[in-house]
């Protein structure tokens, strides 16, 4: 038996190595190499896209976007989705400002604030895992009741303390000449990254993800993890948003309207299933990026909004037409 | 003999990492069952999906009835006669049995579907198939038998001149199977050749013609049923005769129980007592499907809440959730692998190490190789390579991946739910050399299969369940197959 069976085994090995590397770099580095050829055509057509002013603002631009993406990434690796994002950032946003004002200390008032949208987060995240509740239609409750309650903090107007200028400056501030926020962006992602792949917790998501049955019946806490994925995407989310208040020193209730779809739209870019299981927070942080480089490159050109909206919603449907064939010629088998 | 209905010539299919069929051949005459037997991996599967369309071969050539045709795709296969029924049918549940039988290809007038029609039509296919259901049923509720012949009637609306039939027998239980061989060999009697693929031999030799074994992605033999024995074809399927084994009676009577069931009830789904579950023995459950054996192992394993009485190592036990039994140093193999056992999408290594990695640990993919090493190796798993996804390697080993979890969790007891489901004959003997080895370390076995052989050939003890209830108890190496083949039928003991 072990003549065959080694036989068939030294073939499986022999035909390894030619053919698939190519391809498999390929389609893991795809979104990468279209950023880069995009950022080198965004620098031939405009010689200001290089500027440092102009790099800034773009990370400053993406940053907040991006902070919401990272936590979307995880609770779609779950197999989750989370629409509560915009309003639980503009809560996040309006909280700190009235804490502050109440003249709480502003780091308290921050950190109340992300564990307020952590709170959200687990209780949205936690019901749909409780009661197997598809967490598209929990976090479409949220989505509308959160944003109700954000109104009601102050009857729908914008907040009137003032925004110490520490906080401020995490907002709008640099160091080094790198904007603030862009680096809690970067932060923020390696963070989950390294939470994501080098923890026991972040291999349970994909687990969870992949195979929530399977998942369960490995003796997985499978409703903890998927709770956890909805507490980070929430913390995350009125993070963003209190990152927004601290920007524009005023809370402002209706803010971070559509972010989402926003959020989404990078994550699914970034190249995570909507099925769970595959992806990282990587791809997700490279998507936010091309989004806005695409933007800013419109920008510069001097193209409407209303077509800027048009050629990013085809970008994105071609981006993930290229993924799905690169996927598709990469793995085919039975 | 004349044309034949079929031939696939020279076949050869390579994939990343794999040659699935080089060398494979297959001819199948009018009117001919035709066995295709061969060890997963030995590209039953794919064979059939090149003949299907659904891949396309990199050389050789089909012949349809003395005509080389060239299958595109799945719909240029139903075009050229050919219908392939899957192991898991590609029914739409929701829908009735008349919806699906003429799916793609209703009864219309003006693009409105004319349902009384349908339903006749349907009715007409029903009673060929000997279908007793309704073509206003809805497939979901059907039992699986039912749904195997509607899946085979719409093979027949398609007017298929070949219908190739993937291990219909691996969801059926002993006495539904009947029905359906009736109905090939009257598909066969009317002209339609048929292509069976079985892992169970006493099938092919029952209504086989002809089988053609592979081996490795080649065509190793192809012989006339009649003339050869269940042997023979074992010997071509892993080119060596099979060892018989023999076991040592052993006496676990003297040792503490590692499980006992004093009573497990789940009103009008089980209703189990008295079952003893002792160290380094393994207790089958027979039974006919639906007789709860699954349904008890989720009990014990805390997947399904039930009121219990249980002692686990003389201590109560009553699980609310897998995680807790896992804790106390239970593994369940559940009965749908690719459902419930893996994570097809990742690897080897990942799904080996799930139950395993401590919570708070950090560096999980180190720790998973350095954790899964000695249990894959002492499996004998074979892979490429230890990131490659679980998915892609044959069912034998995927179920040994599935043990792996549990060895490297390290278990006391481990609950199998029919562990050799779509498994071959080679890979089958190697997965029980290693659950004996197991069970001679300490560890108490649980084993729930539909084929008694296996359990009279690998058991300590076997209870038989009927309906929900552990009817009788009997030791194999004392009671017949037969014995207990009937209690197992008729639910009823008589006096012994």
């Amino acid at each position: 038996m072990t003549n065959e069976k080694t036989s068939l085994s030294d073939r499986v090995e022999a035909v390894k190595p030619s053919g698939m590397n190519g391809q498999q770099m390929l389609v893991k580095f795809n979104l990468f190499i279209v950023f880069i050829v995009v950022c080198v055509a965004a620098s031939l057509l405009t010689p200001e896209f290089l500027s440092a002013q102009n790099l800034s603002n773009l990370l400053q631009q993406s940053s907040l976007v991006g902070i919401v993406a990272i936590g979307m990434t995880v609770v779609i690796l779950v197999a989750g989705i989370d629409l509560s994002v915009g309003s639980v950032a503009a809560f996040g946003g309006m909280l700190v400002a009235i804490l502050i004002g109440a003249g709480i200390s502003w780091p308290l008032a921050l950190l109340l604030s992300v564990l307020a949208g952590a709170f959200l987060g687990g209780l949205m995240g936690g019901l749909s895992a409780l009661l197997a509740l598809p967490s598209f239609m929990v976090t479409l409750a949220g989505l509308t009741s959160v944003r109700g309650l954000t109104y009601l903090t102050t009857d729908g107007t914008p907040t009137t303390s003032t925004i110490p200028d520490a906080l401020n400056y995490l907002g709008a501030g640099k160091l080094l000449g790198i904007p603030v926020v862009g680096l809690i962006f970067i932060a923020v992602t390696l963070v989950v990254g390294l939470l994501l792949r080098q923890t026991t917790v972040g291999e349970y998501v994909y687990a969870v993800g992949s195979n929530i049955e399977a998942a369960r019946l490995s003796g997985l806490p499978v409703r903890a993890i998927q709770t956890t994925a909805f507490v980070v995407s929430g913390a995350l989310a009125a993070l963003s948003g209190a990152l927004l208040t601290a920007r524009l020193t005023i809370g402002q209730p209706t803010a971070s309207q559509g972010l989402e779809l926003d959020a989404i739209a990078a994550v699914v870019l970034g190249g995570t299933s909507l099925f769970g299981g595959k992806g990282g927070v990587v791809g997700t942080f490279i998507a936010v990026l091309l989004l806005s480089v695409l933007r800013n490159l419109f920008n510069l050109m001097g193209l409407s909004s209303f077509f800027q909206m048009l050629v990013t919603g085809l970008i994105l449907i071609a981006a993930l037409i290229l993924n799905h064939l690169l996927e598709q010629r990469g793995s085919a088998r039975a | 003999m004349s044309v034949p209905r079929l031939e696939m010539r020279g076949i050869r299919k390579t994939f990343p990492g794999t040659i699935a069929n080089d060398g494979a051949e297959l001819s199948v005459a009018p009117g001919e069952v035709h066995c295709l037997l061969g060890e997963n991996g030995a590209g039953k599967s794919t064979l059939m999906k090149i003949l299907a369309g659904a891949y396309q071969p990199d050389e050789g050539q089909i012949w349809i009835d003395g005509e080389q045709v060239e299958v595109a795709n799945p719909v240029a296969g139903i075009h050229a006669g050919i219908s392939v029924i899957y192991q898991e049918l590609d029914l739409i549940p929701a829908m009735t049995v008349a919806q699906n039988l003429f799916l793609g290809h209703a009864a219309t007038s003006r693009g409105i579907v004319q349902r009384g029609r349908r339903n006749r039509d349907a009715r007409e296919i029903i009673d060929r198939v000997g279908g007793g259901f309704a073509p206003t049923d809805v497939v979901g509720e059907l039992s699986v038998a039912d749904q195997q012949l509607t899946a085979i009637g719409k093979a027949i609306t398609s007017d298929a001149r070949i219908i190739v039939m993937d291990e219909p027998s691996a969801t059926l239980t002993e006495h539904e199977l009947p029905a359906v061989f009736a109905l090939v060999r009257r598909l066969a009697s009317e002209g339609t050749s048929i292509v069976y693929i079985s892992h169970r031999l006493d099938e092919v030799m029952e209504i086989g013609d002809r089988a053609t074994v592979l081996r490795d992605g080649k065509t190793v033999a192809v012989v006339d049923v009649a003339d050869v024995t269940t042997e023979d074809l074992v010997t071509a399927m892993i080119g060596h005769r099979p060892t018989s084994d023999h076991r040592d009676i052993k006496s676990f009577e003297s040792l503490e129980p590692v499980l006992e069931l004093r009573h497990v009830r789940m009103p009008g789904l089980i209703d189990v007592s008295g079952i003893l579950v002792r160290p380094g023995e393994i207790v089958g459950l027979a039974g006919l499907g639906g007789a709860g054996r699954t349904t008890l192992l989720s009990a014990i394993f805390g997947a399904e809440s039930a009121g219990t009485e249980m002692l686990l190592h003389g201590r109560r036990y009553n699980p609310q959730r897998p995680g807790a039994a896992v804790r106390a140093g239970i593994g369940l193999v559940p009965e749908d692998r690719k459902g419930q056992g893996l994570l097809r999408e990742l690897s080897v290594v990942r799904n080996a190490a799930l139950a395993a990695l401590p919570l708070r640990g950090l560096r999980p993919h180190a720790r998973a190789k350095q954790l899964t090493r000695e249990p894959l190796k002492s499996l004998a798993v074979r892979y490429a390579n230890v990131d490659q996804p679980v998915g892609q390697l044959s069912g034998g080993n995927q179920q040994k991946v599935v043990l792996a979890k549990w060895l490297t969790r390290g278990v006391q007891l481990l609950l199998l739910d029919e562990p050799t489901r779509g498994i071959d004959i080679g890979a089958k003997q190697e997965l029980f050399n290693q659950i004996h080895k197991l069970a001679s370390s300490g560890v108490a076995v649980v084993m729930a299969s539909s084929e008694l052989p296996e359990l009279t050939k690998n058991a300590d003890t076997i209870w038989v369940m009927h309906e929900g209830k552990n009817v009788a108890r009997f030791d194999p190496a004392i009671e017949s197959e037969e014995d207990i083949a009937r209690v197992v039928v008729t639910g009823r003991v008589e006096n012994r």
